[in-house]
């Protein structure tokens, strides 16, 4: 007996939101910090922590999220 | 905010605008935890607390960004452990924000390119005809 289509929605439905829930955990794993600058024209460059320029924006960085504190809470 | 921080927030119809704008990004972004708009002369148009610190600390980075190429950014984003910076350039204006780790890069620069052409072209800072 094929399965009622409601279950196979279910299913499918299902399917997708463990698949986006796999990528974002591995997302969140991989994801090193960067530092990404965009020029006009599109082009972009990546600056690593232990370069200087990458070390003076991850200072410069840092600063502002101590600033910005945590979300006020609604 | 302080009084005397409140002084160093310039008092214009930009600036009505940009604190427009800054409610309406925080307001869009679930992620975002504090923010500045600065004029050209990087004065603090808006920011969400001590305007003081938002001017000394988002010109450092847009300094040395500048510094970091052979020419001015556009665009910044740095993600680190603690959170997220995205500093955004567009029409003479400035907008530099802080989130949560793991927002959405694009259309947080979306937002706010939306919201400095806005306020650039005189409206509310509210982006929606820019959308």
């Amino acid at each position: 007996m094929p399965p009622k289509p409601h279950r196979v929605l279910l299913d499918r439905v299902s399917g997708y939101a463990d698949e986006a829930a796999a990528y974002m955990r591995r997302r969140r794993v991989s994801r090193l910090p960067f530092a990404r600058l965009y020029y006009s024209g599109g082009r972009a460059g990546d600056h690593a922590g232990d370069s200087l320029a990458g070390a003076e924006l991850f200072v410069a960085a840092g600063r502002l999220i101590e600033v910005a504190g945590k979300r006020p809470r609604p | 905010m302080p009084d005397a921080e409140m002084s160093s927030v310039e008092v214009t119809p930009a600036a009505d605008a940009a604190e427009s704008a800054l409610a309406y990004l925080t307001e869009m972004s679930p992620d975002l935890r504090g923010g500045a708009i600065l004029g050209g002369d990087g004065a603090v148009l808006a920011a969400s607390n001590s305007p003081n610190r938002w001017r000394e600390d988002a010109a450092a980075l847009l300094e040395v960004a500048d510094r970091a190429g052979a020419e001015p950014v556009e665009q910044v984003h740095i993600a680190t452990e603690q959170g997220e910076v995205f500093a955004l350039r567009h029409a003479g204006l400035a907008a530099v924000v802080v989130s949560e780790r793991f927002a959405l890069a694009s259309l947080m620069f979306f937002d706010m390119r939306s919201v400095l052409r806005d306020i650039a072209a005189g409206g509310d800072g509210k982006g929606l005809d820019a959308a």
